[in-house]
């Protein structure tokens, strides 16, 4: 209890003395686990997009109303033979009406206002090989329809094909450029603010020499010593992480939540989505706190 | 309880600090070690407080030899077991006398009833028992260095090491100090003092060992500075 103590009140009075330092070295690990952050979201926002334009399969195979228990049962035993396929999933209506109503929860004009029975039925294929997708349209016997660019077949109880290869390469595309560009920031912000931390405890070691020279004299362990500068420097870490969670869910509720119903087919991140990156901004923090904690009071090694 | 065994110092530089030294010191002895600068006093003491290891030789204190000691908690267990004072006080500005003795037995770890008995305790024995919450800068030169004194003897150890001692003190409060190092020798602590007091060494009639160039010249009980 009183070694805690006293290890807080030695952090503390470090932080004190050294203000400014520890103030920089508490932004700039703000600003780095900010920019993290907003990278898993975009990269969180850019799956949710993905999922409702595609429902996260390459082709969707749509059937007519109504729909009869042996066609589907026939037409999923001849798609999974399909060498080209890797798996085929059937959807009946009222599935694809309650992914739907999940995906747009945040939309109630759309949830309210489409009945459940517009929603057709589906197989949903994952393709083995994507370039051989001309398997399934040439088995199911589909052609584009030239006027309304879907591709309908004349299969009996299929509706249409729907081929999501390129929208999928296209938004994952668009995923790896962003999530990457913003990823590479924040890794260069927060190597800058592992250094600053680490600086920060330096300094702070440097002007508390004489008190760290005395505390070895009179036969302080290594760790009695610098326990308070590790204390110090996770302190500042998780004072950045806690600043970047909060703006992260303020941007989520004066951007995000403004567009929200103004784009009605785009599905937005939620508190949820918000909530669920803060472990790993905590654990980014806390990697921030040990490299330069390491680095920081390596040179204080030796008794 | 002090034995240096053929102990040969040798820096980086190149410098030879100690060439084939061999003291030994009783438990309860008060020494002197004298000699010009750069004859090796202070690398003497650097060694017992395993500041410096030795290029060659061993190095016993309390029984233990300090060479073999580890940083993670044979050093610090050593250092605890050894006091220090020196010229410059090494005092601590921001802090009360008080807090400057207490912060020893903190940073070890002695619980706050220990602190709280045995700081006013040690103060009282080196004459600072009114003092106990002036700052360093508004004492004088000889009160300070009883803060030291008090701080390296707070926490009853077996040597203490006193590295010049008097070097700041007017011949007066120097002598002073000489009493009061004499109390603590008196109580059974062993005393290693490296000095160029002459007249102090010389009033003392203790044992002298006088070094040269790394070298022990003279191994005297109850001598003089020259």
């Amino acid at each position: 209890m009183r070694r805690i103590e006293f290890y807080f009140r030695e952090t503390a009075a470090g932080i004190r003395r050294n203000g400014i330092m520890a103030f920089a070295a508490m932004s700039t690990a703000f600003i780095a686990l900010f920019l993290f952050g907003l990278a898993l979201i975009i990269a969180r926002e850019i799956n949710l997009v993905i999922e409702a334009v595609t429902g996260n399969v390459q082709v969707a195979v749509y059937l007519s109303d109504p729909v009869r228990p042996d066609t589907v049962a026939r037409l999923q035993t001849e798609l999974q033979q399909l060498p080209a396929v890797a798996s085929v999933e059937y959807e009946n209506k009222d599935e694809a009406c309650a992914r739907a109503k999940k995906l747009f929860e945040s939309n109630p004009a759309i949830t309210e206002n489409v009945p459940c029975e517009v929603y057709p039925a589906s197989f949903r294929v994952t393709l083995a090989d994507t370039s051989q997708y001309g398997q399934i349209t040439a088995r199911l016997a589909c052609e584009p329809d030239p006027t309304t660019h879907d591709i309908t077949c004349s299969e009996p109880g299929v509706l249409k094909v729907l081929d999501f290869r390129d929208i999928l390469d296209r938004l994952s595309a668009i995923t790896r450029v962003l999530r990457n560009g913003v990823l590479f920031i924040a890794v260069v912000m927060l190597i800058s603010a592992t250094v600053l931390v680490a600086n920060t405890l330096r300094m702070g070691m440097f002007a508390r020499r004489k008190e760290i020279g005395i505390m070895r004299l009179v036969g302080a362990t290594n760790w009695r010593i610098r326990v308070p500068f590790l204390i110090e420097g996770l302190v500042e870490a998780l004072v950045g992480a806690a600043l970047a969670i909060i703006t992260l869910f303020l941007v989520k509720v004066f951007v995000v939540d403004q567009l929200r119903g103004r784009i009605v087919w785009l599905p937005l991140i939620r508190n949820g989505d918000v909530l669920a990156i803060t472990p790993w901004i905590l654990i980014a923090a806390a990697g921030v706190a040990i490299v330069a904690g390491t680095i920081g009071i390596r040179r204080f090694l030796d008794v | 309880m002090i034995s240096l065994q053929n102990v040969t110092k040798t820096y980086k530089n190149g410098v030879i600090a100690l060439e084939a030294v061999s003291i030994e010191i009783e438990k309860g002895e008060f020494v002197f070690v004298v000699g010009p600068s750069g004859s090796g006093k202070s690398t003497t003491l650097r060694l017992l407080l395993r500041e410096e290891e030795p290029s060659a030789g061993e190095v016993f204190v309390a029984g233990k030899n300090v060479v073999r000691l580890s940083s993670l908690g044979g050093i610090p267990k050593l250092r605890r077991n050894i006091g220090c004072v020196f010229q410059d006080f090494k005092l601590l500005q921001d802090k009360t006398v008080f807090e400057n003795v207490s912060f020893a037995l903190e940073v070890i770890g002695k619980p706050k009833h220990v602190i709280d008995t045995r700081v006013p305790e040690i103060l009282d024995y080196v004459g600072l028992g009114e003092k106990l919450n002036n700052y360093p800068d508004e004492l004088s030169g000889g009160e300070q260095q009883r803060v030291s004194i008090a701080r390296a003897c707070v926490n009853r150890p077996l040597v203490l090491l006193a590295d010049e001692p008097t070097g700041n003190l007017d011949p007066n409060t120097s002598v002073d100090i000489m009493r009061l190092l004499d109390k603590v020798n008196k109580i059974g602590t062993t005393v290693v003092m490296a000095t160029h007091d002459q007249a102090i060494v010389d009033a003392m009639r203790k044992r002298v060992i006088e070094l040269d160039r790394g070298k022990v010249v003279r191994d005297q009980s109850r001598g003089v500075y020259s």
